[in-house]
């Protein structure tokens, strides 16, 4: 009997920790959504694909053929900067401009925010050992963002023609694929993205648009030229600058 | 009783866990019936001659299901484009998991590869796979024999796909990972849990190293000092490697022009550097090199003392004062080399029937 009662009051102090709340005094709130709307830009405006033109910096015109990029290890800041983790394993998304631009988030803690941080790739510390992380491999290599000799993951794959504002009409294919080279160079980056504060909570699905300036891939913390260089793709020189470039690209505007 | 006991706190805890995966927590089956079937833990251990695991065994620990899962997938034509063409076709346990009349591997529809398939044993304490280290991890190496078109010519998705729709396959799979879902995930983690169990420390000269009654012949001891001075430098080690990436002066094969781990990193420091491969089983793992050009270790250690070809990352160990290139290895040494070579087979291994394809 004695024995009953002490596993009673066991499953009791499971009970009580499995409720995240703490604090008896406050209630309780179910947690809701946020969905990440991703919107490719040039210099402030939507994106258009083909035949389109942008000019870089380098007065080359270009035009934009295909945009993919990977998401990933998504937390939350709080107003009071404690931080929620999105589970990992769900945390991997493939933005493509010809298809998914949202990252819906489910489940998350109602509360004050303040923050957004994400990866932009996948970092190479917690593939594939979190559990689940593998499951982003059908998705990935359906889009082609899976090096076809290599284990790996392409962060970015940015195709498009240019051509030398000279000479509009001859244009040239170029080809920017960013991903992390074995365990030799790691092009991942942790973005962290501060904005108004932004309650969450089961009542209604939040959402936020970040803004994604395809410029600054050519230009922002380095230049690059396509005409010194259009096709970037296990790069030890060229591909940690776009990568560098790529990690300054987000933004948020409210 | 307290059994019970354990079990009803054991179901409290899984629900604790707030995991909204598509079934990868540990939960029970639909209802609140419990799994009837077990499956026990294999036990892992590392050797007492072995450096420390580098795969994470607490990440995706081996048990019994799980590893028969992994066997199964491991010799199943399903994850090719052609149905025949499985991970144990090119890697035969009877020659250490590797292929003897193939000097490169051998792929879907008759299609040649370009490198030469390396056995596969004791990937546990391995840091990188593959002849450029192109896998990071175990549980990734898989994507690239089965996406490449001259080998397994298949996506992860499409093999995904059949295996969902297999008689057998969902039922292993929940067996081997206590919920439904047959995802990439555990395709991979199971393949790892078969492959991490592969681990080859029971020839002579772990014996030797272990103290345990054995006796090298004169012969032996002779090819263990050679090699001590002339090979321990990148073949070091217990593990017959120092897992490093190197250039040993095989001349450019112009039908491949391999560039080797440069195609990984990118750098022209890597041009033509492959990974020292360790030298367990070696016997009976021919043909050698990346690939496969040379079909006995006398071939081999002619190479290495009369074969080498300059370039600018060859390995500077190669390079004697006078400016040749090379070892220097008697004919007399290179025969107590192979004597010394031979007590690195371990005739257990190949013949562990755990790791049977029949």
């Amino acid at each position: 009997m004695r024995r009953f009662f002490a596993l009673i009051v066991g499953v009791a102090i499971l009970l009580t920790a499995c409720n995240n709340n703490d604090d008896p005094g406050t209630i309780v709130q179910d947690p809701g959504n946020l969905n990440l709307v991703f919107e490719n830009t040039v210099n402030g405006t939507s994106l258009d694909m083909a035949p389109t033109t942008y000019t870089n910096s380098s007065d080359e015109t270009y035009t934009v053929n295909e945009l993919k990029y990977i998401i990933s290890n998504i937390t939350l800041i709080k107003t009071d900067n404690t931080e929620y983790i999105y589970p990992v394993e769900d945390s991997y998304f493939l933005i493509n401009e010809d298809g998914s631009k949202t990252a819906n988030l489910s489940n998350i803690p109602a509360d004050t925010y303040k923050g957004i941080k994400f990866g932009f790739g996948v970092d190479p510390t917690k593939y594939p050992i979190e559990s689940g992380t593998l499951n982003f491999i059908p998705l990935a290599e359906e889009a082609g963002m899976l090096w076809t000799w290599s284990a790996g993951y392409k962060f970015l794959k940015f195709e498009g023609g240019y051509a030398n504002a000279t000479d509009p009409t001859n244009e040239t294919p170029f080809l920017y694929h960013v991903g992390s080279h074995g365990a030799n160079l790691d092009n991942y980056k942790e973005i962290t993205l501060m904005l108004n504060e932004f309650g969450i909570n089961s009542e209604n699905t939040a959402s936020k648009t970040i803004q994604f300036d395809v410029a600054k891939i050519f230009d922002s913390v380095h230049t690059l030229s396509l005409e010194e260089k259009n096709e970037i793709m296990v790069d030890p020189v060229n591909a940690p600058k776009i990568a560098e470039n790529t990690s300054t690209a987000f933004s948020i505007s409210e | 009783m307290k059994i019970a006991h354990y079990f009803i706190l054991i179901l409290f805890c899984w629900s604790c866990s707030s995991d909204s995966s598509d079934g990868d927590a540990i939960t029970p089956t639909d209802d609140d019936t419990p799994m009837t079937v077990t499956n026990p833990l294999l036990d892992f251990t590392v050797p007492s001659n072995f450096p420390d695991a580098t795969y994470s065994i607490a990440q995706n620990p081996p048990t019994e299901k799980g590893f028969e899962l992994g066997k199964k997938l491991f010799y199943d034509g399903q994850l090719a484009s052609d149905g025949v063409v499985s991970c144990g076709f090119c890697h035969i346990q009877s020659f250490s998991f590797t292929h003897h009349t193939h000097i490169t591997s051998h792929g879907v529809d008759g299609q040649i590869g370009t490198r030469n398939a390396q056995p596969l044993h004791n990937l546990a304490f391995m840091n990188e796979f593959t002849w450029d280290g192109a896998a990071t991890f175990l549980d990734t190496q898989p994507i690239i024999p089965i996406t490449a078109e001259v080998e397994m010519n298949e996506t992860v998705s499409n093999v995904i796909s059949k295996l969902s729709a297999d008689d057998d396959y969902p039922t292993l799979f929940a067996e081997a990972f206590g919920s439904e879902g047959v995802n990439a995930d555990r395709l991979f983690k199971a393949l790892s849990q078969f492959m991490v169990m592969m681990v080859s420390a029971n020839s002579k000269f772990d014996k030797l190293e272990r103290g345990e009654s054995v006796t090298f012949t004169d012969e032996e001891n002779a090819g263990m000092a050679i090699f001590d001075a002339k090979c321990a430098s990148c073949h070091a080690g217990t593990l017959q490697t120092d897992q490093s990436y190197r250039n040993n002066g095989l001349p450019i094969d112009p039908q491949y022009n391999d560039i080797g781990r440069e195609r990984v990193t990118g750098l022209p420091d890597d041009n033509r550097k492959f990974k020292v491969p360790s030298l367990r089983n070696i016997e009976i793992t021919f043909p050698y090199m990346h690939d496969g050009r040379l079909g006995t270790l006398e071939n081999v250690l002619d190479f290495y003392t009369d074969g080498m070809v300059d370039s600018p990352t060859l390995d500077d160990q190669f390079r004697r004062p006078d400016g040749t290139l090379g070892l220097d290895i008697t004919a007399e040494e290179k025969g107590q080399l192979i004597a010394f070579l031979k007590t690195l087979t371990d005739n257990d291994f190949i013949e562990d029937r755990r790791f049977a394809e029949f």
